[in-house]
């Protein structure tokens, strides 16, 4: 047995990485999640600027969400502005992961508006639309999935 | 390095956002000028590859009039709706011997409760000769029925008002001719791509969804009229 395995025996030191590591991790993950939904909206921001009906392959209602009103905020299609906060999301946290101070914060305030708004889309397709669109649905599932990243990752750094 | 390292990455990811979205906007939209060239004789091939579809197909024109418009189209699909007194303007405007419609079935379910319902109305007033008058009805009235529950009775009522026999066309719903029909169109939409609803060929050219206003689909067909004179 060397001097480093009897230390680790001793005082309980792991192979696990440190708090500070592991949200650097989280950050990288969050940061790739994000890629996610910046295809998904990509694609149906462009879907929605040629104008013609999405298919919907795993649930109806694509075309009824994406010809809705909600589906456009002054004109600009909604998908648009996800791509572009995607976009954000990824810039701050591969920023962030880079150990760049401040922009761990701005993050969580951005992916958190996000969560807020993907709840309140939820809810106009689940009871006014009445209508899922699938590709809404899998944004809906990325912010949430860097909802979680990102607070997991801010409470490993106060660690 | 390492504090420029992030900033390239996002500026590569910018970048291929941006290729992807132009590669995509591209694929939605093919030019007629990008797209394969036609046959040279558009009429009697109005789509240069893919599956034949159901023959004959639903056409309304001379067969060996200069200019075909082939339209893949859902009944239930608003953009179809709009784009129906479009065609049927331009018919009327440009006459049989110049302009060939042809409509094809590709209803988009699940998406569209009601879309099969109403191809194989129209399949089945097909059956009787009085396609055409099916089809207008149904586009024409689309928003009274969009939303209806049960729109079967409302399709027979309009069988009845058409003229054409309302118990001949119950039986014929849902027929294996009828469905055997809207799979071959099907197939055809497949066999060339065909991603949405309406996608319009002009002479075996995909008319990007933008050009099916009136004031820029008549430049094309006209385009088309002077290289066949």
């Amino acid at each position: 047995m060397n001097s480093r395995t009897i230390r680790k025996f001793l005082v309980g030191e792991t192979n696990q990485p440190n708090p500070a590591r592991r949200a650097v991790l989280l950050y990288g993950v969050a940061a790739f999640v994000s890629l996610i939904g910046l295809a998904d909206a990509i694609y149906l921001t462009v879907e929605h600027l040629s104008g013609r009906s999405v298919r919907c392959t795993l649930v109806s209602g694509c075309s009824e969400v994406l010809s809705s009103p909600y589906a456009t905020v002054r004109g600009f299609p909604l998908a648009g502005i996800g791509a572009c906060a995607y976009f954000v999301v990824f810039s701050l946290a591969t920023l962030t992961a880079f150990g760049y101070k401040g922009m761990g914060m701005l993050l969580a305030l951005i992916v958190g508006a996000m969560f807020l708004t993907t709840l309140w889309l939820l809810y106009l397709q689940a009871f006014v639309i009445g209508h899922f669109c699938q590709f809404c649905l899998l944004s809906a599932l990325v912010t949430t999935t860097l909802t979680v990243l990102v607070i997991i990752a801010r409470r490993q750094k106060r660690n | 390095m390492k504090r420029i390292l992030p900033f390239i990455i996002i500026a590569v990811v910018l970048g291929a956002g941006l290729l992807t979205a132009r590669y995509l906007q591209r694929s939605a939209s093919q030019t007629p000028e990008a797209a394969p060239a036609a046959g040279s004789s558009p009429a009697a091939s109005p789509a240069n590859s893919g599956e034949p579809g159901a023959e004959p197909p639903h056409a309304l024109g001379n067969a060996n009039a200069p200019v075909t418009l082939e339209e893949f189209g859902d009944f239930e699909c608003p953009p179809c709706g709009m784009l129906h007194p479009i065609l049927k303007s331009l018919a009327t405007e440009y006459g049989p011997t110049k302009l060939r419609l042809i409509f094809r079935e590709y209803p988009l379910v699940p998406n569209h409760a009601h879309a099969l319902t109403a191809a194989r109305a129209a399949e089945a007033a097909a059956l009787q000769g009085k396609f055409w008058e099916m089809h207008d009805m149904i586009y024409e009235h689309q928003k009274d029925w969009h939303e209806t529950f049960d729109v079967r009775p409302i399709f027979e009522d309009y069988a009845t008002k058409i003229g054409i026999n309302l118990e001949q066309f119950r039986r014929d719903n849902g027929n294996e001719v009828v469905e055997r029909r809207i799979f071959l169109d099907g197939k055809r939409a497949h066999s060339l791509g065909v991603q949405g609803t309406p996608t319009v060929y002009l002479n075996g050219r995909e008319v990007p969804f933008e050009s099916l206003a009136p004031e820029k689909l008549k430049p094309l067909i006209d385009s088309e009229l002077a290289n066949h004179p």
